[in-house]
């Protein structure tokens, strides 16, 4: 059992992953194969609960990186394996891949207006796709191809008519990746490894020059190997253990997302306007299917003071249809069901850091892991392996070590026939309790009595998309609230949202009156 | 596999237009009718509306929701119908083939002879109006909020602003006060209340609580739960007017920002929807643009008036014993078309006039001294006039089964199609 806070922390652990995002996560999977001895810190109510559960899911092939850093090294690498690296997890993978578009607006606007037409022209369907191209192959990714502007309209009807060329990249693909790093956590857990929930690190103790313990708000560890995937606040935890010397700076994305009724199929593969000399830190975003068809559009890239800044701004709204609208002129605007946003946890240098400490010995750093960081998890997880490996963690792989995770069934997928043998089973995976996505309570009961249980609202809707719908949970709400009630055996106002503070409901009926009459005597009595 | 049934009628949805088109059906002589439910109790939304305020046309008495529930809901008893609750259509194909499933039954498959969709309306979201700002708890529709409160005993927030003044909303407001909380205020964007005017007096002025028109939310604030909202003035554009925003601190924020006909079984089913209503292009007996499926109630287009609901769910009913009993077959269909201060229309589409046919119809904007005229061709066929007229106060006029005779008669051309105009009486 994990992630209850009735639980004690261990007192003792061969090692400590701090933070369970898909970076902590899939490099705790990795020293799993080697030793059970592992133990996830998170300060959140759930795995994937900050950076992760808001990126965009985008497996890139590491096309958009600066050659020779570490993050296009690894991006590459990261790509490369990642077939292997969800095989046994039962998550969609699939390699859309990324159609890059050049149209007018691929060259500024001061370099276009001086040449004439016709070299415009050349350079956008000659020149720059060669470029294009020459740079991927010059990294290692293989298989792009050169598309004409008649290919693209074939590909994707929905593309502006002003398009020139393209480049299509057939390696990128999607990955969910908090239903990801859900799924590696729990393979963890299945072969020995504990994840605690609502545990944050508040010291780290180094002696002689060596990592002693990890004291968390929950009481203290001792380890002789500390794994620092702590996100946006991998750089306060490196300072704990004295191992810093980099600044995490918060970064906002935020993307919209539309009904999957309306939009499915609208692109098949990520799209994107590909654009030189383009200003800002994002590699633009694309359009994008979702794993389950709705059309997102995104992530804007604007830096922030505060790390827990989730919010969308309505300029930033604005600022991706505008992008969009140009790319997409089509695009169903009014079909929007949902915005989100999340921070990135880029360091000065904006380059991962992965790297064991010079002064505390047994300290890892894996930090300013940002986009392309979801593409490069699996080689993240190898490069960490490599280097715990040198610290202490066996070199042998377990004899015992099971890889598969089996995800609870989704009623939605499957056929009649086992649909009606799962009901006969257990009559509420008859009962749809989503009626936008299709989500039965089964599936919801499922989440909540699953390895990494789900304990909140947000934590089940990222399991089975309950709330994820049109409605965005105006039906379904207080029915999954119920739910959680019963199955944790805790009264319904206690159920929250995300965690701590997010509380749903402010009492029963009539307790606010009966509150402001004991208010008011004790008033009178005075 | 289990046996397939083919009844002569399957309503989908046991709300107010549900009920009342699978009652209609039955009288009108369909035997095998039924009437599937998603919920665990039929009646819909009406339930959860315990204020009063329904039934003042169909029974002539002012009913709560739940009173007006019960009487279908007796009836239906009553009638030799089967219900199946707890039952979620999952599809409906266009050879009107409905898959659907319950806890009890497992998966079930109908091929009726006439489908009557009447699956109502859902409320539209935070991010169907853009609100920016944080995703914290404490963002709730005024239809769940109202749910929470009414059956499950449950106060959504303590402190508590409301955007939009549709009528759940100025409802809520009162609910919400009634219930120790408070009600800062309620915010709209338009110029006017978009509730019935009724609701602004009993719920708001009653009350001491203020409405602000031409505002909105700019932004909400709060990681875990709502700590409170931006509030400001929009121009005449409906923009925000960055100088005037003003911080309300609130836990709770209850929209009520309009309502979507919910219309996703109708287009699996490759009924046409109009872009105006949201809702199936409908004829005068409630029949869609694919054959023998009938549409009533909310799902063609938002009524403000459960009664009204009810009539166009007799109509729907009555149409599908029609086509089920006597094979009518649509002649030549008509169009409906929208004149003058007209938004739109009700059915949209006329191709019997042997009967008399109500339209029903909302203004763009407000009027006052007008006349609502229906004509068939050039020729006006009824009249009526109105004091004053408002986008959010449903119209409905009646064009008698003889006038349009009349109007063919008269020796004129061919009537190719009938307008629903507003027109002013002042000039």
């Amino acid at each position: 059992m994990s992630g209850h806070p009735q639980i004690e922390l261990p007192r003792t652990a061969g090692v400590v992953v701090v933070g369970a995002g898909v970076s902590g996560c899939s490099v705790a999977r990795e020293i799993v194969k080697y030793t059970p001895d592992v133990v996830i810190l998170e300060k959140e109510s759930d795995v994937a609960d900050a950076t992760t559960k808001a990126n965009n899911a985008e497996v890139h092939s590491g096309i958009g990186e600066k050659y020779g850093t570490l993050k296009q090294k690894l991006n590459v690498r990261g790509n490369a394996l990642y077939d292997e690296f969800v095989k046994d997890l039962d998550i969609a993978f699939e390699r859309q891949g990324l159609l890059l578009v050049f149209t007018p607006r691929t060259l500024p606007e001061n370099v276009t207006s001086r040449l004439p037409a016709g070299v415009v022209e050349f350079l956008l369907s000659r020149v720059i796709p060669r470029l294009v191209m020459h740079s991927a192959r010059r990294k290692g990714i293989p298989g792009q191809r050169m598309l004409s502007r008649d290919e693209i309209l074939r590909m994707e009807p929905h593309v502006t008519r002003d398009a020139v060329a393209g480049v299509f990249d057939p390696t990128y693909g999607l990955v969910s990746p908090y239903k990801l790093t859900i799924a590696l956590a729990e393979n963890c857990v299945a072969n020995g490894a504990r994840v605690f929930l609502d545990t944050e690190v508040t010291d780290i103790r180094v002696e002689r020059g060596a990592v002693r313990s990890v004291v968390t708000n929950r009481g203290e560890i001792e380890t002789p190997l500390v794994i620092n995937a702590a996100g946006l606040f991998a750089d306060e935890v490196a300072d704990m253990a004295g191992a810093g010397g980099f600044r995490i700076h918060p970064r906002k994305g935020a993307s919209l997302l539309f009904d999957r009724e309306l939009t499915y199929n609208y692109v098949k593969s990520s799209v994107s306007e590909f654009k030189m000399f383009r200003k800002g830190l994002s590699k633009g975003g694309g359009a994008m299917p979702t794993a389950e068809g709705n059309l997102q559009l995104g992530p804007t890239a604007i830096e922030v003071e505060d790390k827990y800044d989730t919010s969308i701004s309505a300029e930033e709204i604005q600022e991706i249809f505008e992008r969009f609208y140009t790319l997409l002129p089509d695009f169903p605007r009014n079909a929007m069901i949902s915005s989100f946003s999340g921070v990135r946890a880029p360091t000065e240098e904006e380059d991962f850091v992965i790297g064991a400490s010079d002064t505390a010995r047994g300290f890892v750093n894996v930090a300013g892991i940002q986009s392309p960081g979801l593409a490069s998890a699996p080689a993240i997880a190898e490069m960490v392996l490599g280097i715990v490996q040198g610290l202490g963690v066996p070199t042998e792989p377990r004899t015992d070590y099971n890889p598969r995770r089996n995800a609870p069934p989704k009623f939605i997928d499957l056929s009649h026939e086992e649909r009606d043998r799962l009901i006969a089973k257990d009559p509420r995976y008859g009962r749809i309790i989503c009626r936008c996505e299709y989500i039965t309570e089964g599936e919801v009961v499922d989440a909540i009595h699953s390895i990494i249980p789900a304990r909140t609202m947000d934590a089940v809707k990222r399991r089975t998309r309950v709330g994820m719908g049109r409605c965005q949970g105006g039906f379904c709400g207080y029915r999954l609230a119920a739910i959680l009630a019963g199955e944790l055996g805790i009264p319904v106002t206690e159920v929250t949202k995300d965690g701590g503070g997010s509380w749903m409901f402010a009492g029963e009926t009539k307790s606010l009156i009966r509150q402001r009459a004991v208010a008011e005597d004790s008033e009178a009595g005075r | 596999m289990k046996a397939i049934r083919r009844p002569d009628c399957a309503v989908i949805g046991a709300g107010p237009a549900g009920l009342g088109a699978a009652l209609a059906a039955g009288r009108a002589g369909l035997k095998d009718v039924v009437l599937i439910e998603r919920d665990i109790e039929l009646g819909g939304i009406l339930p959860q509306c315990i204020h009063d305020g329904f039934g003042s046309i169909v029974f002539k008495e002012v009913l709560t929701g739940p009173q007006y529930a019960q009487r279908y809901i007796d009836e239906v008893e009553k009638a030799d119908i089967e219900v199946m609750l707890n039952t979620m259509v999952l599809d409906l194909a266009p050879d009107r083939k409905i898959t659907a499933v319950s806890p009890e039954q497992g998966m079930v498959e109908l091929e009726p002879r006439s489908v009557i969709l009447a699956m109502g309306c859902r409320e539209r979201s935070r991010h169907q109006v853009m609100i920016p700002g944080y995703r914290p708890a404490g963002v709730i529709t005024a239809g769940a909020a109202q749910r929470d409160i009414n059956i499950e005993g449950l106060m959504p927030g303590r402190n508590v602003v409301i955007l939009g003044s549709g009528d759940i909303g100025l409802v809520m407001a009162r609910r919400f006060i009634l219930e120790g909380a408070s009600v800062e205020g309620v915010y709209e964007i338009m110029d006017h209340p978009g509730g019935l005017t009724r609701n602004v007096v009993q719920c708001l002025q009653d009350f001491d609580c203020p409405l602000h028109l031409s505002h909105t939310v700019t932004f909400i604030h709060g990681r875990r739960r709502v700590e409170g909202v931006t509030v400001a003035h929009v121009d005449e554009d409906l923009r925000p007017i960055k100088e005037s925003e003003r911080y309300v601190p609130c836990d709770t924020l209850v929209l009520s920002v309009g309502l979507i006909p919910e219309n996703e079984l109708s287009r699996k089913a490759g009924v046409v929807l109009d872009p105006v209503t949201a809702g199936p292009f409908v004829d005068e007996r409630m029949e869609t643009m694919a054959e023998g499926i009938f549409a009533c109630g909310n799902v063609v287009n938002v009524f403000d008036l459960v009664d009204y609901v009810t009539r166009s769910a007799e109509v729907a009913g009555e149409g599908a014993a029609e086509y089920v009993l006597q094979g009518r077959k649509r002649e030549a269909p008509i169009r409906v078309v929208p004149g003058r201060n007209v938004k739109y229309v009700v059915p949209q589409f006329v191709s019997d006039f042997s009967r008399d046919i109500d339209f029903y119809f909302r203004v763009e904007h407000p009027e006052r001294a007008v006349t609502a005229r229906i004509l068939a061709g050039a020729d006006a066929v009824s009249s009526k006039k109105h004091k004053m007229v408002r986008p959010p106060e449903m119209l409905k006029s009646n064009m008698k089964a003889a006038a349009f005779d009349g109007a063919e008669r008269a020796g004129g051309p061919k009537v190719d199609r009938v307008t629903v105009e507003v027109v002013s009486r002042e000039t």
